[in-house]
């Protein structure tokens, strides 16, 4: 991967300190931020600083701080082309691979900068998984899928290990009985649900810290939308989850806290049930009321 | 990196022994990086090397093509002062048309009259003028004519022919010397070869390199090149015109009979065939017709209209048929795909206002189609202008003296012309000559070509 | 009258009949103010016109057509009894003479009498069949007329008639390709089948000599005419060039359609396809005099003996024109791949290069099959390559610096000046030339089929 874009950042040192924080960072764009509650102590994740996007000339991100906690389910809202989903490549640098988009300020995973030339991209999107908003299963089968991310990076020393890595992510997905009979038939056979839970286990098969979510439900039925979002629940336990979502109900039901964009700028972030019941701003209010959207 | 994961069991997992901790996944990812990416370099580096493969081919072919082309655009010239003496040249006066009489009888006198201009010894008049310049050379007349080109004795006597005023009188004229003396002269041939090797003799040698020196044998543009058709008597006097006629012949059959055809049947095809097999069977038979190999139409040719319309041989309205049958498949697939751009609002909005199907697509889609279908004209026309293979076998590979003046005459084409003289024996003339037509042929496609990128750009329209 | 005067007067007449219908059309529903017309006057107007010159524009053609062949039989019935005991070719000659006498033009040296009489027949006979078409036509074109003009009604579907006219005409059109196609393989099966009468099939498909006799004398018999050493050269030759396409046209599509920065593609991608359109003569020429020699002379150095005009020599430089044809055709499949199946390679931290290969690549297979597919059909039907480069040595050889001989040179070979069809020397052309169209319709069919299911799949 090239790292050019970094010329075009201002480089910030790693903040060991933000370590260990409890609280989201404070800034002036967003100032009500509440507290996560005491009993977590969750540390913080993923730390982003003043990150501003831009498309060619045009900003698309004005500037955005946010704390991202460990083992917390956030979920991103807001309209149509808020930057939500823009916000969230950045957290994998998967805007690199769009020729015209250009990043600036700081993301740090664990302290560490995102962006830090030394920082090769590959490591980092070991760390940092991503499920797409369409099921997007290689045309392989459903065992080579899996086994796609754990063969590149030289985690299976041994093929039963691949094997192994195959079955518990498919497990840890909830995927695995019901493809366990058809391991080497085409990923692309499966269900939309099942494709999209097969692109959650492939995600995991290479033991990321962090998994984005854009998107996931919304190519997916109701039913299939539900056992996704019961896993999304479970996986909570063991990964950091970022979830980009278009349904309000979505974001009440499977997260811990809701973050809401408009027009590139993150305007609240807070515990999920104040957001919906409460919201500290009028923009968070006319949206969630459905004033626009 | 994060402690504290590896020792949370999954959801529903049973097999948490392969889990990875964190670190270790880390360290094996990096432990794999330094392999990646060189693989990553080796990679690109094998794409840029392809590039710069095929870049580098293009660069050969014209560097080659140029280097040796553009120097035979310029002939050796020797330019004299003749001396149409009237003992040479005794004619009687040229034939005028009598009252009463038929045109064919004046055509004969007319012709008779020509022919005996034509038994003029022209060549002495050529050895004396070259007397003049170099004394010596009349002792030794044959060496003297070999410095001309024999074709030139037909130069003079058109100047005879055009204005029989002139004997008596010195012209200064301006002669393309034999191919040897331009070859010779530009170094084509090894200057240090013996006698026996060398096409002329020590002294016509001598006396072209001092000609050269003095002026009166210098490289000019050749018009030759251009007025003249092709020569086998008189290699210097060799042109392009024959062909050239021949495939502008082909090429306006191509405009005539494919291009009309393959609009129809595109339009037919796209705007008002329903699908069903038949249509489907043409669809296939089209895509395929577009991939048979060109030597096959050549056969086609041979069989239908030479062997069973016996049609002329050799002639460009034979070529241009086969070219058109060739190129259809081009012109209706470019026009398809052009009609097929051209949004179904658009025929909606027409038949949404009560215009019946044929008027939406004539009024409403063709005008909006037209710089596609051009472009499309023209890149079959290209096509048909650069194809050799087919022509071969109806005959237009034939030596051909003259400049046709209808399409059933026998002719050349510009690409079997160069057929033809890469393959003449005269290969120090001829390399450059076959380069020079070379250029001839790809500057006419590349303007056809840039022209229809030109009309795409100038026209495009993004729905 | 020539055809080309009487085309403008029948364009004239479509014209004339244009303005009648027009106004007549109008004529009708002036003053009666309840009627109104189906179809618009200038509908009507095409009606007519159509009705007035279509009969008449028919029977001209076939007129031409069949017109001057009776002429011709009368008068040679009329020379043989003046004349009688000309040979065939003297009667040709003749008849050319006559033809050029009885139109005044060219010149005819020392006409005979009887040649002179006869100009005058024909012109006499020319004359008055010109006469008798122009009254038939007269006749027509008035009958056209009055028939179009007594249909006239406000209720006539003038517009669906001459939409019905237009659209046969587009049909009628777009069949010429399928006649094409019909007309190949008909022509070539009829002299296929008459070349079998000399040679068993057998002989010729699984034959290994290529040796035809060119003067057939009672002792000599035809010579051998198995094509397998031509089968043998042909698939040498394409070899050699998708050996060397393939990889640098694949390689460089990808490199230019997914890292090289936008001003690099915008130079190469052009200057690449520059290849494609350079006529296949010039790559010839090219091979002959520059690469051939280029080879040998690399091959004296390494000690390798390599002809200068060889199966080598003439697939490398194929291989160069295939180049373009691949990379562009590679080039539309590859960008076919989703963004969304990249997307979710990269994302698990895949590199570039192995999103590529182990994704993209393996995803656009099928499609980059029929590419090759359809230009291993280019490469078997190239000619003037071959004919130029490959040394026309129909020997069976799977050494690539030797000369070969392909199928496509020994047509050329065979059909060369020869208009004769008679012998088995240039009916073997044909047999040849039906082989190569039923490998290469195979090829296109399936590589077609391919591509198009390819397609279809990622739309």
């Amino acid at each position: 991967m090239n790292n050019e874009l970094d010329m075009s950042r201002t480089v910030a040192p790693a903040t060991e300190a933000s370590r260990g924080a409890g609280t989201a960072v404070p800034t002036p764009q967003a100032p009500t931020r509440s507290a996560v509650k005491p009993e977590s102590a969750a540390r913080v994740k993923m730390k982003t600083e003043n990150v501003k996007v831009y498309y060619g000339e045009a900003e698309a991100l004005h500037g955005i701080d946010m704390a991202i906690l460990e083992n917390e389910v956030i979920s991103f809202i807001g309209p149509s082309g808020c930057g939500k989903s823009t916000f969230l490549r950045c957290l994998n640098r998967m805007n690199d691979t769009i020729d015209t988009a250009r990043v600036t300020g700081t993301i740090t995973l664990d302290g560490q900068d995102i962006y830090d030339p030394s920082l090769d991209v590959v490591l980092l999107r070991a760390q940092v998984g991503m499920v797409f908003q369409k099921p997007n299963p290689f045309p392989k089968s459903i065992f080579e899928n899996i086994a796609y991310g754990p063969r590149l990076h030289g985690l299976a020393s041994r093929k039963a290990d691949l094997a192994d890595i195959v079955e518990s992510s498919l497990r840890r997905a909830g995927l695995w009985d019901e493809v366990k009979d058809r391991l080497h038939q085409p990923g692309t056979g499966l269900s939309g649900g099942q494709q999209q839970r097969l692109c959650i286990a492939r995600a995991i098969a290479v033991s990321p810290e962090v998994i984005l979510m854009d998107e996931p439900c919304s190519a997916l039925d109701p039913i299939a939308t539900s056992i996704i979002e019961e896993l999304i629940h479970e996986l909570k336990e063991n990964f950091t989850i970022v979830i980009v979502t278009h349904n309000m109900q979505q974001a009440a039901r499977v997260s811990d806290r809701t973050a809401f964009f408009h027009l590139g700028e993150l305007v609240e972030l807070a515990d999920t049930g104040q957001i919906f019941t409460n919201p500290t701003h009028k923009r968070t209010e006319d949206y969630i009321t459905g004033r626009y959207g | 990196m994060s402690t504290n994961s590896s020792t949370v069991s999954p959801a529903g997992a049973t097999s948490t022994a392969t889990t990875l901790s964190r670190e270790q996944v880390a360290t094996r990812v990096n432990a794999s990086l330094r392999r990646r990416h060189r693989q990553e370099i080796i990679f690109k580096g094998m794409g840029i090397g392809a590039t710069v493969v095929g870049l580098a081919f293009v660069a050969i072919l014209f560097i080659n093509i140029f280097s040796k082309g553009l120097p035979a655009f310029w002939q050796a010239s020797i330019t004299l002062d003749i001396y149409f003496d009237p003992e040479v040249v005794a004619i009687p006066d040229m034939p005028q048309r009598l009252s009463g009489e038929s045109g064919n009888d004046f055509r004969q006198r007319r012709v008779d009259w020509e022919n005996e201009v034509g038994l003029v010894n022209f060549n002495r008049l050529i050895q004396a003028a070259i007397a003049k310049v170099i004394p010596e050379a009349a002792d030794h007349p044959r060496d003297a004519a070999r410095l001309v080109t024999s074709g030139e004795r037909i130069a003079l006597r058109r100047l005879v022919i055009a204005d029989p005023s002139i004997i008596g009188q010195t012209r200064r004229v301006t002669l393309y010397t034999d191919a040897n003396i331009d070859v010779w002269l530009k170094g084509n041939i090894d200057r240090s070869l013996p006698d026996g090797q060398q096409m002329l003799n020590s002294r016509v040698r001598e006396w072209a390199d001092r000609l050269y020196e003095d002026g009166t044998i210098s490289l000019r543009f050749s018009t030759a090149l251009f007025q003249n058709p092709d020569s086998r008597s008189s290699l210097a006097s060799a042109g392009l015109r024959g062909a050239f006629m021949g495939s502008l012949y082909m090429m306006l059959i191509v405009l005539l009979v494919a291009v009309p055809l393959g609009v129809a049947s595109a339009i037919y095809l796209e705007e008002f065939a329903s699908r069903n097999r038949v249509t489907d069977l043409i669809e296939v038979n089209i895509n395929n017709l577009a991939a048979v190999p060109s030597i096959i139409f050549g056969l086609l040719g041979a069989a239908v209209f030479i062997n069973y319309f016996k049609l002329p041989f050799s002639a460009p309205i034979v070529g241009g048929l086969v070219l058109s049958l060739m190129t259809l498949p081009t012109v209706i697939i470019t026009t398809r795909a052009t009609l097929k751009a051209i949004p179904p609002s658009i025929r909606h909005a027409a038949l949404g206002i009560g215009a019946s199907r044929t008027q939406a697509v004539f009024h409403h889609v063709l005008p909006l189609a037209i710089p596609g279908i051009l472009t499309g004209a023209i890149i079959g026309m290209a096509q048909a202008l650069g194809e050799t293979a087919p022509l071969l076998l109806i005959g237009m590979n034939a030596f051909v003296a003259s400049v046709p003046s209808t399409p059933f005459d026998q002719s050349n084409a510009l690409p079997v012309q160069i057929y033809l003289w890469q393959g003449n024996e005269l290969r120090n003339f001829f390399e450059g000559r076959t380069s020079a037509a070379i250029i001839v042929l790809l500057a006419l496609m590349l303007s056809l070509n840039g022209l229809a990128i030109w009309l795409r750009k100038r026209f495009e329209t993004r729905w | 009258m020539s055809n080309l005067s009487l085309l403008l007067l029948l364009l004239g007449l479509l014209v004339v009949g244009y303005q009648i219908g027009l106004h007549r059309s109008r004529g009708l529903v002036r003053g009666a103010t309840g009627e109104r017309l189906h179809s618009r006057p200038q509908y009507h107007g095409v009606v007519v016109g159509l009705w007035a010159v279509g009969p008449a524009l028919i029977l001209v053609v076939i007129w031409q057509l069949l017109a001057p062949g009776v002429i011709e039989q009368a008068l040679v019935s009329q020379l043989q009894d003046v004349q009688p005991g000309l040979s065939d070719q003297e009667q040709r000659v003749a008849l050319r003479r006559i033809d050029n006498l009885a139109s005044n033009k060219g010149l005819v040296m020392g006409a005979h009498d009887w040649e002179l009489t006869a100009a005058q027949t024909l012109s006499a006979m020319r004359k008055t069949s010109g006469w008798i078409l122009a009254g038939l036509s007269a006749t027509l074109i008035a009958l056209g007329l009055l028939f179009s003009l007594s249909r006239m009604s406000p209720s006539l579907r003038a517009r669906n008639q001459v939409e019905k006219v237009v659209q046969g005409v587009l049909m009628i059109s777009s069949g010429v390709a399928i006649l094409t196609t019909i007309g190949i393989v008909l022509s070539m099966v009829g002299e296929t089948l008459k070349f079998f009468t000399f040679i068993s099939p057998l002989d010729f498909f699984l034959g290994t000599t290529w040796q035809p006799v060119f003067h057939v004398t009672e002792t000599s018999g035809y010579g051998h005419y198995g094509m397998l050493p031509l089968l043998g050269g042909t698939v040498l030759v394409a070899a050699i060039a998708l050996l060397f396409a393939i990889p640098v046209g694949l390689l460089a599509a990808i490199y230019l359609s997914e890292y090289a920065p936008g001003r690099v593609r915008s130079f190469a991608k052009p200057a690449l396809e520059v290849l494609a359109g350079i006529p296949t003569i010039v790559y010839g020429v090219f091979a002959l005099v520059t690469v051939g020699p280029f080879l040998a002379s690399v091959g004296d150095m390494v000690g390798l003996h390599i002809r200068a005009t060889s199966a080598l020599t003439a697939g490398l430089v194929m291989g160069i024109m295939l180049i373009p044809f691949i990379s562009s055709l590679s080039d539309d499949i590859i960008t076919q791949v989703p963004k969304a199946l990249r997307d979710g390679s990269l994302g698990l931290g895949a590199t570039k290069s192995e999103t590529i290969r182990k994704v993209v690549l393996p995803a656009a297979l099928p499609g980059i099959a029929g590419a090759v597919l359809l230009a291993a059909s280019r490469a078997v039907g190239e000619t003037m390559i071959v004919v130029l480069a490959a040394g026309n040595a129909p020997v069976l050889t799977a050494n690539p610096f030797e000369a070969v001989s392909t199928m496509t040179v020994t047509i050329v070979n065979q059909l060369t000046g020869d208009s004769d069809f008679a012998g088995p020397q240039s009916l073997v052309a044909f047999a040849l030339g039906l082989t190569l169209f039923a490998i290469t319709l195979v090829m296109n069919i399936v590589a077609l089929a391919i591509v198009r299911k390819y397609r279809e799949q990622y739309e």
